[in-house]
């Protein structure tokens, strides 16, 4: 069959009517530019979960938080109500008494620890290869005549070489328990070291670690609000001697921890400068990367022990390793059944993409009845379009049109409005996914600590291929019934003079 | 013979009403070298007749054979390629397609065939040149007159070569002066070998160009066939 006379007809069909073409192709532009950006941003969440999360080895790992103990239930027995009332209000009130009870526990008392006797009994646990604390405090660091207070450390695992990359000047760490510092190049430009030549200069320089005193002492029990404040007062020698006597005393009053950190101090060796990571870089799950000096882990352990506090609370976080990504999930319940809160990747990639999948089902079925729309909106087009030019038909079948030659006129008129629907839908979300992108990379980066450098839409060449052809193809069905009407058309009638 | 028709009947039902009997029975053969006239009052089967020899419609009963098939058992495509080779019609409404120009109303048969696109513009423009139309081949059709519009039509009818002319009532519409130019384009044709089948009402262009007149009456052929001489206008 000729494809010559189809095309030429079926051009100048919509040459003539551009402005419905137009209006029919807007369906299949809006299914298809919906369509594509729903997959699309699946995609990329996929690779960028995937890509991000799943890096290093973290998918055998799970981040370790202490317990804050099952849910007090059965002291309600304790709890009586007296006086006269009914006793529907009776229970209300015990009721209140039992959560107000709740809510004190759970705040003042973390009840299971991550401490060196918890650590060797979960490491008994079956599949777990390893338990690492992640240390992370804040100490008031003093270089010279320079100091900042209430700076972040954090201990690196010197046997994997965590952040060893990173080092622009001196060396890594020569063992777990140095005695060794790696300073973040911010840091040392905020002390008023600019050049690269000036911070290297500082390698083989000690450095103090002092444990905070104001802050440190009404820890966990004063609003966060009100322990910032006091950094940044400046207080007497006797105002500041107050303060570390009665803080405790508040804080104990208020359900939180009762003694004072004792203060700790320890002297280390600037082994290295550390530069900022770039996005590109994979985050290990549960790394603090915000850190401004960074200690080898033995270090930082030992250094935390010192402190009081750290004995009755226990490290902040640990890492449990598994010895294969398939039996993370049951060592995170065993963990979960100790008392403790654990999160693994696996986990949460597995949630992440189940919601994903939901979200992503969703969205197809309306782009799905959108597309239903738009197919029926094509079919009364292409209807109205055949019973408009009866007449035509009956002249090219007079001229020797077969019937599929009458029907392919249709057909493709009804294909190109698909095809152009689709491209330019495909164009949109092209377009669409730039700035969605780059906000989308912005969110993540102020709202997590992830260093994500990806893309939220991704535009696989399936993708490309897909959209248009989806509009091509549906527009096609469409055209089938007003096809088939066309080529039906008598000429004999078509014909009879007006 | 070039087209032989026995005993055709056609039947038209409409609604539950009695069938309309337009063809009551035709017997009739075409040599290739005829111009048979066909007249008869409005409503005897004359148009019925042409579109069941062009192979736009099938006889109820009967058949119509041209070189040894039956046009009626023809598959729908094979109807089509028949229409498309062998035959080119000319109707008292001219039948062009409005939104094209002249040039590619006539080339509209040779986009169906196939021919490329070059080639068909190049015939198209040939043919305008020999009906005269050479300076009006990019005008549309609501840009021509009546005559103007049939000499399209005549050209668009010849531009795959048939062997067969089917005019039904061409000048109908045309003053006498334009009636003679499209009579004239036909007898060319006549004369280069073209069989050509014209229904008219006009008793005298029928002695004036047909080798044959064939009168019908009722949907049947109603006068014994009888044969003219050649008509020298
Ligand atoms: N589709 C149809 N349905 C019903 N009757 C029809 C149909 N087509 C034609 N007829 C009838 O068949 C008869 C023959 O019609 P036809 O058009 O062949 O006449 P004609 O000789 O060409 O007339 P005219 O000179 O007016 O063109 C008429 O009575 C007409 O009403
Ligand atoms: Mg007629």
């Amino acid at each position: 069959m000729s494809f010559a006379g189809v095309l030429t007809m079926a051009l100048e069909g919509l040459r003539r009517k551009k402005g419905r073409a137009s209006l029919t192709a807007l369906g299949i532009f809006v299914s298809v530019l919906a369509l594509t950006l729903i997959i699309g941003l699946g995609e990329g969440l996929t690779a960028a979960i995937s890509d991000t999360l799943t890096s290093d080895d973290n998918l055998r790992q799970i981040l370790l938080m202490p317990g804050f103990g099952e849910r007090a239930e059965n002291k309600g027995e304790e709890i009586v109500i007296i006086g006269e009332m009914s006793e529907a209000r009776r229970a209300r009130l015990k009721r209140a008494a039992m959560a107000r009870a709740e809510m004190r526990v759970m705040a003042g008392r973390r009840t299971s620890l991550i401490d060196d006797a918890s650590i060797a009994r979960l490491n008994k646990i079956d599949h777990v290869t390893g338990i690492r604390p992640l240390v992370f405090e804040r100490y008031d660091v003093t270089m010279d005549d320079q100091q900042t207070q209430a700076t972040l450390t954090f201990g690196l695992d010197t046997e994997r070489k965590r952040f060893a990359q990173r080092v622009v000047a001196g060396n890594y760490f020569s063992g777990p328990r140095a005695g060794e510092v790696l300073v973040h190049e911010y840091l040392l430009y905020q002390w008023g070291f600019v050049t690269e030549a000036q911070q290297a200069n500082l390698v083989g320089k000690q450095l103090t670690l002092k444990t905070q005193d104001i802050a440190a002492a009404g820890a966990g029990a004063l609003p966060q609000g009100i322990t910032e404040a006091l950094r940044n007062i400046e207080f007497t020698e006797e105002e500041h001697k107050a303060l570390t006597t009665i803080l405790p005393k508040v804080a104990a009053s208020m359900g939180g921890r009762e003694a004072l950190q004792t203060a700790a101090s320890k002297t280390l060796t600037i082994v290295g400068i550390l530069r900022e990571n770039e996005p590109s870089e994979p985050v290990a799950w549960g790394e603090v990367s915000l850190a401004d000096v960074f200690l080898p882990d033995g270090t930082a352990q030992e250094l935390f022990s010192a402190g009081a506090l750290s004995a009755q609370l226990g490290y902040q976080r640990a890492m449990v390793y598994v010895d294969d990504p398939v039996n993370v999930v049951v060592v995170e319940e065993a963990l979960k059944h100790a008392g403790y809160s654990a999160y693994s990747v696996a986990s949460f990639v597995k949630q992440a993409q189940q919601a994903l999948g939901i979200v992503t089902i969703i969205l197809s079925f309306l782009t799905g009845v959108a597309l239903i729309v738009a197919t029926l909106g094509i079919v009364n087009t292409m209807v109205t379009s055949v019973l408009e030019r009866t007449r035509e038909i009956g002249i090219w079948k007079a001229v020797g049109a077969t019937d599929l030659q009458v029907q392919a006129i249709f057909v493709t008129e009804s294909a190109l409005i698909g095809l152009v629907g689709g491209l330019v839908g495909l164009g949109a979300a092209a377009a669409a996914m730039i700035p969605g992108n780059i906000l989308a990379r912005r969110m993540i980066l102020e709202q997590t600590t992830l260093p994500f450098s990806g893309n939220v839409f991704q535009l696989p060449l399936y993708l490309i291929l897909a959209g248009p052809a989806l509009g091509a193809a549906v527009a096609v069905l469409a055209a089938i019934y007003p096809a088939r009407r066309a080529a039906k058309v008598d000429p004999v009638k078509a014909l009879r003079h007006d | 013979m070039l087209i032989e028709i026995n005993d055709v009947w056609r039947e038209y039902k409409v609604g539950r009403a009695a069938p309309v009997q337009a063809l009551r029975g035709v017997t009739l053969g075409i040599e290739q070298a005829e111009f048979v006239a066909l007249l008869g009052r409005s409503g005897s089967g004359k148009s019925t007749l042409m579109n069941l020899i062009g192979g736009l419609d099938r006889p109820t009963s009967g058949s119509i054979i041209v070189a040894g098939e039956k046009l009626g058992e023809m598959s729908s495509r094979k109807l089509s390629l028949y229409r498309r080779k062998r035959v080119g019609f000319v109707f008292q409404s001219f039948n062009l397609l409005p939104a094209f120009p002249a040039w590619e109303n006539v080339a509209v048969p040779m986009a169906f065939a196939g021919v490329p696109r070059a080639e068909r513009k190049r015939r198209a423009l040939d043919l305008l040149g020999r009906v005269g139309l050479g300076e009006r081949a990019g005008h549309k059709p609501g840009e021509l007159s009546g005559g103007e519009q049939q000499r399209v039509a005549v050209a668009r009818a010849l531009s795959l070569e048939p062997a067969l002319i089917l005019a039904d009532e061409p000048t109908g519409n045309l003053d006498s002066a334009t009636s003679a130019q499209i009579m004239a384009l036909i007898k060319d044709q006549h004369a280069h070998g073209v069989a050509v089948v014209m229904v008219t009402h006009d008793p005298d262009l029928a002695t004036q160009y047909a080798t044959r007149t064939v009168r019908m009456a009722d949907g049947r052929v109603v006068e014994p066939v009888v044969a003219v001489p050649e008509a020298h206008p």
